[in-house]
């Protein structure tokens, strides 16, 4: 019940500031530096005139703590091929699972619609399905062949994200990594050139949406911040006090 | 039925509802009607799966086709996938669990993707190569924790210096435990927002939609 009631608190306070967003009281946002690096690694990729990859790692979206970051990601997905789309990036989506793949294929379309390029959009080749296993030596390979410029690792990695950021690194690519995967959040920092990390995934997708009530949207989140740091030091006293609290959470 | 509608409003409107259906599910105890809906609710979302990967492996072929017709370079490997894909799937459709389709699991993919995962190993020591090096003041703190770390893990860590154990059981259990978990809040969060954003149609690019592209069409 306190699960529940913690949730209703968090929601309530994002869709409070997505209402205030509405009649136009748009909270400060801190900008996130990712968003620049989208542009700077597509710009490097055109100057160059080699492409730029945008790689998803696990997209296993039957599995729910995979499918929370592979959605984030095909937000930042949208942003990014229409970008590519416009400056004329040569642009390539690598999908390692079907239904993914049909996602992927249908956002990078729209975004290369949009932007009145539609000649560019290769249906076989801009967003390819590599079956899952079968995609890292393709990838590897290709990375080497093509001399990949820049590439994009979001979503959600397992151990796949060393060999593909460690491939990208030698071959010279200037790289955007970001995962909520704990474990796999340290090659991600060490290796790429820049990153994001945890719940910056989705606060990406929802800050370059250029949709004031989805940016608006972080600020509730920041709401759930401070109350759950609120609880971690209520807590904290409680604990070193030595008074249980363990009743509660049986309720 | 107007293109928007179809497009836009009834995705959305079914992935709230089935979405808050699920969560209720979560928090409450309900009709079995209910969670008999859910669990085919949830199948669905195999079936699709498969229907998908159908789709997927469709165009992959159709890819290699066109890379022969093209004689593109290396074009001669489209063809062993070719091959490849057809007797895995003839001898897939007279049984999976068929002795000769099984071999071939066991004795070509099952070791193909083995080795494939152990390559992991070699690129994540060239990746501490990479990262452990004192390029700066946080990098100067990485190599000395990761390095006490390793020396507890390794049994002649504690050999030549005893102290070493304490030392990295201390930093798995406080400083890295508390960053791990304050990031699994956050991502908590995020993901909270994440659902509240696509129930309420803000966020809908996952669904290839592009609002100002609509209206324009």
């Amino acid at each position: 019940m306190l699960a529940l009631v913690a949730l209703l608190i968090i929601v309530a306070a994002i869709l409070f500031y997505m209402q205030r967003a509405f009649s136009g009281k748009i909270p400060n946002l801190r900008r996130l530096p990712a968003v620049d690096v989208i542009a700077e690694i597509l710009g490097r990729c055109v100057e160059m005139g080699r492409p730029a990859w945008y790689l998803f790692g696990s997209t296993s979206m039957t599995t729910p703590s995979i499918l929370a970051p592979t959605v984030a990601a095909f937000q930042t997905l949208a942003y990014t091929a229409r970008m590519a789309a416009r400056v004329g990036a040569k642009f390539f989506v690598p999908v390692n699972q079907g239904l993914a793949y049909t996602m992927a294929y249908d956002i990078v379309n729209e975004a290369y619609r949009a932007e009145g390029k539609l000649e560019d959009f290769d249906p076989l080749r801009t967003v390819m399905y590599l079956p899952a296993g079968a995609d890292r030596m393709y990838i590897i390979n290709h990375m080497w062949e093509e001399q990949v410029a820049g590439a994009f690792f979001l979503g959600s990695w397992y151990h796949e994200a060393v060999i593909y950021t460690e491939n990208a690194a030698r071959v010279g690519a200037l790289m955007l990594g970001g995962t909520d995967t704990t474990h796999n959040i340290p090659f991600m920092v060490a290796i790429c050139d820049y990153s994001i990390i945890g719940e910056e995934l989705y606060a990406l997708g929802a800050y370059i949406s250029q949709d004031p009530t989805q940016s608006s949207s972080l600020a509730g989140q920041d709401i759930g911040k401070y109350f759950t740091i609120i609880l971690i030091l209520i807590g904290a006293v409680l604990a070193t006090a030595g008074i249980s609290i363990s009743w509660l959470f049986k309720m | 039925m107007s293109s928007r509608l179809v497009r836009i409003s009834i995705p959305i409107w079914l992935t709230a509802i089935f979405g808050i259906l699920m969560l209720v599910e979560f928090f409450f105890p309900m009709p079995k009607i209910v969670i008999d809906t859910n669990v085919t609710l949830r199948s669905f979302v195999t079936i699709v799966s498969a229907a998908a990967l159908i789709l997927g492996t469709v165009i992959l072929t159709i890819a290699h086709v066109r890379r022969i017709s093209d004689r593109k370079p290396e074009w001669y490997y489209s063809i062993i996938y070719l091959i490849s894909f057809a007797v895995a799937a003839a001898l897939g459709l007279i049984s999976v669990r068929e002795t000769n389709f099984m071999w071939i699991y066991n004795n070509m993919t099952s070791p193909i993707g083995a080795a494939l995962y152990s390559l992991t190993a070699f690129y994540i020591t060239s990746a501490a190569y990479r990262v452990f090096r004192a390029r700066n003041w946080n990098a100067a703190v990485l190599l000395i924790t990761g390095f006490i770390v390793l020396m507890m893990l390794i049994p002649v860590g504690a050999a030549i210096f005893p102290p070493i154990v304490p030392m990295g059981e201390w930093i798995r259990s406080f400083p890295s435990s508390a960053g791990f978990r304050g990031m699994i809040i956050g991502t908590s969060l995020g993901t909270i927002g994440l659902g509240v954003r696509i129930y309420t149609g803000r966020q809908k690019e996952h669904l290839g939609i592009r609002e100002e592209k609509m209206e324009g069409s």
